[in-house]
């Protein structure tokens, strides 16, 4: 019985296996199945026609109210209450500050200012650099909204002293807790400082956000909030008045009472700032606003792209199909005897759907951003509120190319899930429900929860369409229903990519461990 | 037959000797009823499918673990008073309705979608000519099975958050009353996401019917599922938002788990589910009245 015997061995060679002849095997396979082909063509044109019909519903009002702009064109806040005067190019102001604290009893907002600020004019929206205390954020330099420099971590409850040097266009800030040494915190070139600037003190305090859950999620509402603070040993050298006489009071951009817009009353109504000098030269402040940029406008990249949401669902039957059908159909012993090496048949399939995903994708994705750019921009989503987006812009271009390598890679996915399940249901219900259901659940579940599901699982990946900046020196809750997600663009994207190399990897490992 | 039975015995692996009729230990009643051996044939193929227990089972676990997780995430810190509280502790309690409708979905396409895929749709009908009474005999197997489960998911997940929520501050004291289903909105929360998770068994099984191949209807059934009510969420459009929310199977069936502010409600829960009854009979329907008409 025990007999041992040697296999037949063919004494040709065997043919060459190179990885070419597999991809081109592989390719065959997807174009001459007839539906999948067409589903790719219909899963592009659905993202075009989605997106464009949801672009098409969006309204905005944004530019018939009155709007501030920043010197790069950005949408900003610019309210504080400020007590300057005519500062030539060479001079300087040294002020200490104390008692930095929030209006009728409240803590201060962790971004409260109070400071010396250097401004063209008290026009909102002109360049400025500012070196203050913050309750939470210590000393900063901020210079024309977009910009800030962090300093010491002096919290603005014990004095500080803070000093801004001018030199024509250039503007250095120093910090001291005694007064008598300096720190340089750093300095600023504003080109478009004219020669006679406004120069002084300043008290801001951002809006005082509530997060509430209500309605089956999180909403959040917003109400004015005042910082006082006191200001003492104000020194300006190289000014032409001295005195007090020479400090004026100005509300910078404050709105216009007489406006039927500005509210009255309630939580949103602005008090007018106050300013008090003691016959000893202490000033006390109090003021609301903020001088940062304004991140309450829509995101006009991320809105293009709703119908890649659909498309999600073609890209998953796809990749799933392209391998389980062929355990269903028996297909797969035929392509293992053929090519016995099977990860490499993997990583052909991988690269094929991959591939082919992408070059579809995304064309399809560029035309959706265009068309649905252009009927934003007819509907209100236009100059100086929003930006004027081009495709190569940097956020417009991350998003089109970002949602198609997300579309391929979601294939690669729902092909590795196949995979390892051998089984279509299974796979595309998991894929589904992992790109698209954390999603849902991050708008019905309290804040921390649905951040945590956008960062740890592939819904993550969506981040690559968000096309707005997120400023640090701004304070936001990043809701997900505003369409904000926790992770930066890319790092969000890295995620579905970490997602579909694991899921490869069990694919391989179970391919060549377990029999077909 | 009676012949037969001793040979039966003799080779108990054998083919049965009449594989249409109802096998000879069966209930008499099987014999005679042809809707009831119709039935007995549906139960027996849904009962001998591993992928039915399990999917079954995942029902169960998954609707349980989300709907744990989530009451476990909220506090009373984001209430002021509990009179001012819009928590939903019940709707939340029911978030796992979210993932166990794509098992019943499953479940709901397969029983029909793999018939069409291994060609025993041919064995059925011939035993079992009269479609509609297949049809008819799967819709009822699979409400029963769906329905214990779901009924039981809904149930467990309820208990479980009656025992979290009062270590998270929702205490009677505090002026949260403890979940119970003695109370009116809890019961019809409860019943009704049982429905509603049935219907979503019986919009698979029409997609399946319909489209006559698994992937197709399952990935159309997660669309219908998972991307409308998504998409009704991030659409900047409030009329189309509106409009997908009060009138797309989705986000309006699943409105039947609310207990507060319904007067807030895009739609009300009983019309909710209401619209998804009619999507997912509706789908069952025009299915039926094609699987009657057409070639297997």
């Amino acid at each position: 019985m025990t007999s041992t015997f040697t296999p037949y061995r063919s004494p040709l060679k065997p043919a060459r296996e190179g990885f070419g002849r597999l991809l081109r095997a592989e390719w065959s396979k997807f174009w001459t199945v007839r539906v999948w082909v067409l589903a790719l063509a219909v899963a592009a044109a659905v993202t075009v026609a989605i997106s464009q019909l949801a672009a098409s519903g969006s309204v905005d009002d944004s530019n018939e109210h009155p709007l501030t702009v920043g010197p790069d064109g950005t949408r900003v806040n610019d309210s504080f209450h400020y007590v300057h005067q005519s500062l030539p190019a060479e001079s300087a102001v040294t002020v200490r500050v104390s008692d930095l604290k929030g209006g009728g009893g409240r803590d201060p907002e962790p971004w409260a200012k109070a400071g010396v600020l250097v401004k063209a004019s008290t026009k909102a929206g002109s360049p400025y650099a500012a070196l203050m205390l913050t309750p939470d954020h210590g000393v900063r330099l901020q210079w024309n909204f977009t910009h800030d420099k962090a300093g010491s971590a002096a919290s603005g409850t014990a004095a500080h002293w803070l000093r801004m040097t001018r030199s024509g266009t250039r503007l250095t800030g120093y910090e001291s807790s005694d007064g008598a040494h300096w720190t340089k915190v750093g300095s600023v070139t504003l080109p478009e400082l004219p020669n006679t600037a406004q120069a002084g003190l300043f008290v801001a305090s951002p809006l005082h956000n509530n997060l509430r859950r209500s309605f089956g999620g999180t909403s959040e509402t917003a109400g004015s909030a005042t910082a006082g603070a006191t200001f003492d040993h104000l020194a300006v050298s190289g000014a032409t008045a001295t005195g007090s006489a020479a400090w004026t009071s100005t509300d910078v951009g404050a709105p216009d009472p007489n406006d039927p817009d500005t509210p009255q009353s309630g939580p949103a109504r602005v008090e007018p700032g106050t300013t008090t000098v003691s016959a000893t030269g202490v000033y006390t402040l109090t003021g609301q606003g903020d001088i940062a940029p304004d991140e309450t406008g829509a995101d006009i990249v991320q809105m293009s792209f709703q119908g890649v949401f659909v498309a999600v669902l073609f890209m998953v039957a796809l990749g799933t199909l392209f391998i389980t059908t062929e355990y269903k159909r028996g297909m797969i012993r035929t392509t293992f005897t053929a090519t016995p090496r099977r990860v490499r048949v993997l990583i052909a399939k991988a690269l094929v759907i991959g591939g082919v995903t992408f070059a579809v994708s995304l064309p399809a994705t560029a035309i959706t951003f265009l068309l649905a750019q252009r009927t934003m921009r007819s509907n209100g989503f236009a100059p100086p509120a929003y930006p004027d987006l081009s495709l190569l812009d940097s956020p417009a271009l991350r998003a089109v190319v970002g949602s198609a390598a997300l579309l391929s890679l979601v294939a690669v996915l729902a092909l590795a899930l196949g995979a390892i399940l051998r089984n279509s249901a299974g796979a595309i219900t998991a894929v589904v429900v992992l790109v698209i259901l954390p999603q849902i659940l991050a708008f019905a579940l309290p804040l921390p929860v649905g951040h945590w599901l956008l960062s740890a699982t592939p819904a993550a990946a969506f981040a690559v369409q968000q096309g707005r900046t997120y400023y640090p020196q701004v304070q936001h809750s990043c809701l997900p229903e505003s369409g904000c997600y926790p992770m930066a663009p890319w790092n969000g994207f890295a995620v579905l990519c970490a997602y579909a190399a694991v899921a490869l990897a069990l694919a391989a490992w179970r391919l060549r461990r377990r029999d077909v | 037959m009676r012949r037969a039975r001793p040979a039966l015995r003799a080779h108990p692996a054998g083919p049965a000797p009449h594989p249409a009729g109802p096998s000879p230990r069966a209930h008499p009643a099987l014999r005679t009823q042809p809707a009831l051996r119709a039935l007995h044939a549906e139960w027996t193929k849904l009962r001998t499918l591993p992928s039915s227990w399990l999917l079954l089972a995942a029902t169960v676990v998954l609707t349980f673990a989300v709907g744990t997780a989530a009451v476990s995430s909220v506090s009373t810190r984001e209430c002021v008073s509990a009179a001012a509280c819009h928590e939903d502790t019940v709707k939340l309690a029911l978030t796992g309705v979210w993932l166990g409708q794509a098992t019943v979905l499953v479940l709901g396409a397969l029983s029909m979608g793999a018939e069409y895929g291994t060609g025993t749709v041919r064995t059925t009908l011939t035993a079992i000519p009269r479609r509609a009474t297949v049809l008819a005999s799967k819709a009822a197997v699979l409400a029963a099975a769906t329905g214990i489960a779901a009924g039981t998911a809904v149930l467990v997940s309820l208990a479980t958050a009656r025992w979290i929520l009062p270590g998270n501050g929702f205490t009677p004291e505090a002026g949260y009353p403890l979940l119970s289903l003695t109370d009116a909105p809890t019961l019809r929360a409860a019943f009704g996401s049982t429905l509603c998770l049935i219907l979503i068994a019986f919009l698979g099984l029409g997609l399946a019917v319909l489209l006559r191949d698994s992937a197709a209807a399952i990935t159309t059934g997660l669309g219908v599922l998972y991307v409308v009510p998504l998409m009704s969420d991030l659409l900047g459009s409030p009329t189309w938002k509106d409009r997908l929310e009060r009138w797309a199977p989705i986000p309006a069936g699943l409105a039947i788990r609310a207990t507060k502010d319904l007067a807030r409600l895009p739609i009300g829960p009983w019309p909710g589910l209401g619209v998804l009854a009619a999507y997912a009979l509706g789908v069952l329907l025009v299915g039926g009245a094609i699987f009657a008409r057409r070639d297997a």
